[in-house]
């Protein structure tokens, strides 16, 4: 569909005058006329239109008088030109759009009272506008309602046939999975093809259906919209943070609506740079958990003995608190504060990871203690502070959605951040943006880039390092950053001298060629983004991979410049935040060094208390290690699962089982939490106050739509009184009373909205440590965790699936239902058929670790050569099957990729 | 003057006077209140008495569970809680249906709001009861009070007349169209 020039910035068009009720109005020429009018703040009604995407003209409603035409012209499809006379009120056009809404009503079915959108209608509300009393020629559709897809219902009785569905899905997500059909003798809505609805499921069909043509199974029939209480709050699934609407009916989550909606259809298209308003499958299907019957309810304390033969027995909270408050302090009389570890999830809010760090180094007086950022994103934090002194990704979404090459490394994107993958898209479509997809899968993203490279499984980093070799041999460098250090830059060029393109090409699977074409395309766009992910932070050398990026965008001038930078996506909402409120061992908030003298000072003071010692700390792996030592007695986790998400290779049960105390804090009982003395039942997002900082930085709101579940409390309530019992003085009251110590603290963190700009600052590090640290960057290369061999001829990645995050999003029902835990591996069709293996055959998976029996299911986005689990389930428990490396600098641990043999069962 | 005065005085005219109706009443005794609970009104159609839920002649209920008399209730009598129809799923009904009759100012509103007629005041007042709680109706208790109040059914509305509008059918239910 050709674009309105207006949303092109690189095309200029002819500013013309028109006249618009007598009002002389400019307009960029051949700009839809509906705009022009809305522009002036005259909202003329229409059905089928939305700024989202290109007007279509269908409902008839947008009538407008032009001078010389006969008949109203529909101003949405109608071009605004020089010299226009036009006209938007009058009796005549008020008739003519009365007539445009009799026509829809008469084949309405008039179901209002049954109808979900009953209230929440367009029609309904231009029926009453237009005071549309008497149907003289109605009649019945009696289509049968299509109850075939397992999200979204389709009554095409209801329908309009005014395609905002089928635009949406097309031209907003690039998704494609609609489209209109004559059967029956009425135009309809089905699935490509009149099958069974299967695509994202994001759901922004149902948002933008201005009737109730379009239902969600999962609320249908339950409610009507005057009964729900509305909450915008920050969904916790993904580190997209979108902004969200929880509606609730009687305490009980009814659905989830998004800002997206045909209510908000008027605005500038360029405003989809600042996002659609669109949320995703998890967000608007996945809210079950929250009043899930599997909640904890009540404190559990085990009793009579520990593991594993005492049980978990609900005991009240003030019963439980003394008991954890009593065995806490018996620990540290009895061993020191060294003996007593914290985890927690990056699932929480700030105020609950600053409070936990402050507990757990001002009350207990120990730095062991980690967050789930530990998983990855620290591989990206730790190389952009050492390199740019940088805490977070430099860009934000909306340099993306305006970027003229993106650079996507190991990421599926429309998977993880499936958002973030919306202003891909939109790059993609309205700003012509070169793509560039490295990945060892036929990813969604990479269907739609210009470049997409497909790599052997785990070679992602070398992909990077055959870029910076390309950029430096083609000389495609920005001599203006380079000549800044040429010293720096000289040894670059020293390490990467032994580098050949060739051998790298060999054994990435990219050819030569591609490589350097895909180095150009980068290197010559003004505005190039670098967006990387699990495939670089989650695979071993993620560290030095991130640096390889670093290097890239300083040899080709990208650092710095706006539009530009190297970025990374989180998988869980709120990874960023952690690292920010300190709840790592090298950090304290703000990202100050936890051995800088001036930041201890600082905080020591904020808190009245002294801070444990600089080396004293211990990280996730360390923390492990030292509770099989012995070292540590007490651990105390909030919302973390280690048991479920590392590998058993790790011996993380037996470790959990040396603990004389493990309390788990937690809205499930996880597995973790079975092995506990003591679990604490938790708040999920939707009953607790906070803010979340999503992956570009900006704090976001989370809103308390609830009241708690049973007897759960939010985790800073917990850890307030926990921290009292301790015998420190906690005067919180709200998260607010947090909020408000946070900002004395960190001046200017809560930037609600709007996220400071971040500049990176090179020089320090080009100029100091670079030309040392170089060398050896480049110099070795491995291959993936367990050397690639002939009887272990397949690369399993284990990922992350669209309609799951974590394992949270398995508690809730309705994503069970779209994406159950089928435990089968996903592989390619031609290695099945090798393989002489059908769906229903059961494989054998082995790896240098172990062996597993499970279904296999063809998937066409697997490449030959690799196969793929999602890491939701532990059913087979997969993750066992990984080899486990820790990362020398960051100590993440990389537990995502085997390679493994696959045999019939 | 004085001596009507003085035989107004003897006779106690005044007090007959007074006593006019209520002497003339002891000869011609005619009762106006009704010996209640052993004599019963006979009370117009329109009368606005305890609310009930009604069926369709086939014993299914009216309601569709639309939420409209909730939302027209000025004293928030009405919960309404519905559903898809276990085996339907293209039919909604109410799964759950309350009204706190301790509230209920019998203004009928809710009975108008709805659209199809599921709702009818009856004739019935003889509600005191000992617990309030009892004055809390669940759906069984309003179908059974319609029951008893309404004898006479009305056929479903998509057999009523071809021009009713009709709602919340199974399609599968439907005539085969005509070509």
């Amino acid at each position: 569909m050709a674009l309105k020039p207006v949303t092109t910035p690189d095309i200029e068009a002819a500013t013309v005058e028109l006249s618009i009720d007598g009002r002389t109005v400019s307009a960029k020429d051949g700009v839809s006329l509906y705009d022009v009018i809305s522009s002036t703040g005259k909202i003329v009604p229409a059905m089928c239109y939305h700024y989202t995407f290109d007007p279509f003209g269908s409902c008839g409603m947008c009538l407008v008088t032009v001078e010389g035409k006969k008949a109203p012209v529909r101003s949405c499809t109608a071009k605004a030109a020089a010299g226009m006379v036009v006209r938007t009120d009058g009796d005549d056009l008020f008739q003519a759009r009365k007539k445009a809404v009799e026509k829809h009503l008469s084949v309405h079915p008039l179901d209002c009272p049954v109808c979900d959108a009953d209230g929440h209608c367009e029609l309904q509300d231009m029926a009453f506008h237009h005071q549309v009393t008497n149907l003289a020629n109605a009649k019945q559709k009696l289509i049968p309602e299509d109850t075939r897809s397992p999200v979204l219902d389709f009554n095409m009785n209801r329908c309009i046939a005014c395609g905002e569905c089928i635009n949406v899905c097309k031209d907003v997500l690039m998704i494609d999975a609609l489209q209109f059909i004559k059967k029956g003798g009425f135009t309809q809505v089905v699935a490509k093809g009149d099958t069974a609805l299967a695509c994202e499921f994001c759901g922004d069909c149902l948002a933008v259906c201005p009737v109730g043509a379009i239902t969600n199974k999962f609320s249908k029939y339950l409610y009507k919209p005057w009964q729900l209480r509305k909450t915008t709050t920050t969904c916790n699934y993904c580190g997209d943070g979108c902004q969200m609407h929880l509606e609730t009916k009687d305490n009980e989550v009814v659905r989830v609506t998004s800002p997206l909606s045909w209510k908000n259809k008027w605005g500038d298209r360029a405003d989809t740079a600042k996002g659609h308003g669109g949320i995703c499958v998890r967000g608007r299907f996945g809210f079950q958990y929250i009043d899930s019957q599997a909640r904890l309810r009540q404190p559990l304390v085990r009793r009579n003995g520990t593991l594993p033969e005492g049980e978990l027995v609900e005991t009240p909270w003030l019963e439980a608190m003394q008991a954890v408050v009593d065995r806490l302090a018996e620990v540290k009389a009895a061993h020191g504060a060294q003996a007593i570890a914290g985890l927690i999830t990056a699932r929480c809010t700030n105020e609950e990871l600053y409070l936990f760090q402050k507990l757990m180094r001002a009350v207990i007086g120990t730095n062991q203690l980690d967050s789930s950022s530990r998983y990855g994103h620290l591989n990206f934090v730790r190389a952009v502070r050492h390199t740019l002194d940088v805490g977070r990704m430099t860009n934000d979404c909306e340099d993306i959605t305006k970027a003229k090459a993106i650079l996507l490394v190991g990421t599926n994107i429309t998977e993880t951040n499936p958002l973030t993958a919306v202003r891909v898209k939109e790059a993609i479509r309205v700003y012509k943006s070169q793509v560039i997809v490295v990945d060892s899968a036929q990813t969604n993203i990479a269907k739609l880039a210009s470049y997409p490279m497909i790599v052997t499984p785990g070679t992602e980093g070398l992909f990077v390092q055959g870029l910076v070799k390309s950029v430096i041999e083609q000389d495609l460098i920005d001599a203006e950053t380079t000549g800044k250090h040429p010293e720096a830059f000289a040894a670059l060029k020293r390490a990467v001298a032994d580098v050949s393109l060739e051998a790298i090409a060999a054994r990435t699977g990219v050819s030569v060629e591609h490589i350097n074409e895909a180095a150009s395309i980068f290197a010559e766009a003004p505005r190039a983004i670098i967006l990387c992910a699990e495939g670089i932070v989650r695979r071993p050398d993620g560290y030095q991979n991130v640096l390889k990026l670093v290097d890239l965008a300083w040899i080709t001038g990208k650092l710095g410049r706006p539009g530009s930078g190297v970025n990374t996506l989180t998988e869980e909402v709120n990874e960023q935040g952690a690292v920010d409120m300190g709840a790592a061992p090298e950090y304290l908030p703000g990202q100050a060094r936890f051995d800088d003298e001036a930041a201890r000072d600082k905080f020591a003071k904020a808190w009245g208390a002294a801070l444990p010692a600089p080396s004293s700390g211990a990280n996730l792996m360390e923390i492990l290690e030292r509770c099989r030592s012995g070292a540590i007695k007490a651990l105390y986790v909030v919302g973390e699962n280690p048991v479920a998400t590392l590998p058993a290779s790790l011996e993380v049960r037996a470790a959990l089982e040396q603990l004389e105390l493990l309390i788990c804090q937690d809205p499930f009982l996880t597995e973790t939490a079975q092995m506990a003395h003591i679990v604490l039942p938790a708040c999920t997002y939707a009953e607790k106050e906070g803010t979340f900082t999503n992956l570009e930085g900006k704090v976001l709101r989370v809103r308390q739509s609830m009241d708690p579940i049973g007897e759960s409390l939010p985790d800073w309530h917990v850890m307030t009184s926990l921290a009292s019992g301790l015998g420190s003085q906690f005067e919180y009251e709200s998260s607010q009373d947090i909020q408000s110590e946070i900002m004395k603290l960190l001046p200017g963190y809560y930037n609600l909205g709007e996220p400071r700009k971040l500049s990176p600052k090179p020089d320090a590090y080009l100029s100091n440590g670079y030309v040392a640290e170089v060398g050896s960057r480049y110099g070795v290369v491995r291959e993936a965790v367990s050397e690639r061999n002939g009887h272990r001829p397949f690369g399993l990645v284990m990922g992350q699936l669209l309609y799951h995050s974590g394992k949270l999003s398995t508690q809730a029902s309705g994503l069970i239902t779209i994406a159950p835990s089928a435990g089968r591996l996903h592989m390619n069709a031609q290695d099945m058929e090798r393989l002489g293996l059908t769906e229903d055959s059961r494989v054998r998976v082995t790896s240098g670790q172990g062996s597993l029996e499970m279904g296999a299911k063809a998937d066409l986005s697997v490449m030959p050569g690799s196969c793929f689990f999602p890491e939701h389930f532990n059913d087979p428990p997969v993750k066992d099957l990984m080899p486990v490396e820790v990362d020398s600098v960051t100590g993440v641990p990389y537990f995502k990729f085997a390679w493994v043999s696959i045999e019939e069962a | 003057m004085k001596l009507k005065d003085w035989i107004k005085t003897i006779i106690f005219y005044e007090i007959l006077v007074g006593m006019n109706a209520t002497l003339r009443h002891l000869l011609h005794y005619k009762p106006i209140t009704l010996q209640y609970p052993h004599e019963k009104r006979s009370l117009p159609d329109s009368y606005r008495g305890m609310l009930s839920l009604l069926r369709y002649d086939d014993g299914t209920e009216k309601c569709v569970g639309c939420d409209l008399c909730e939302a027209a209730c000025p004293s928030r009598v009405i919960k309404v809680i519905s559903a898809e129809v276990p085996g339907e799923p293209t039919k909604r009904y109410a799964k759950e249906y309350y009204m706190d009759m301790t509230r209920c100012l019998f203004c009928g509103l809710c009975v108008q709001a709805c659209p199809v007629d599921a709702l009818g005041m009856t004739r019935e007042y003889e509600w005191a009861v000992y617990d309030k709680r009892h004055l809390y109706l669940n759906k069984e208790q309003l179908l059974a009070i319609g029951d008893r109040a309404f004898p006479v059914r009305e056929k479903r509305l998509e057999l009523q007349h071809p021009n009713v509008a009709f709602f919340n059918v199974a399609f599968t239910h439907l005539p085969p169209k005509d070509n």
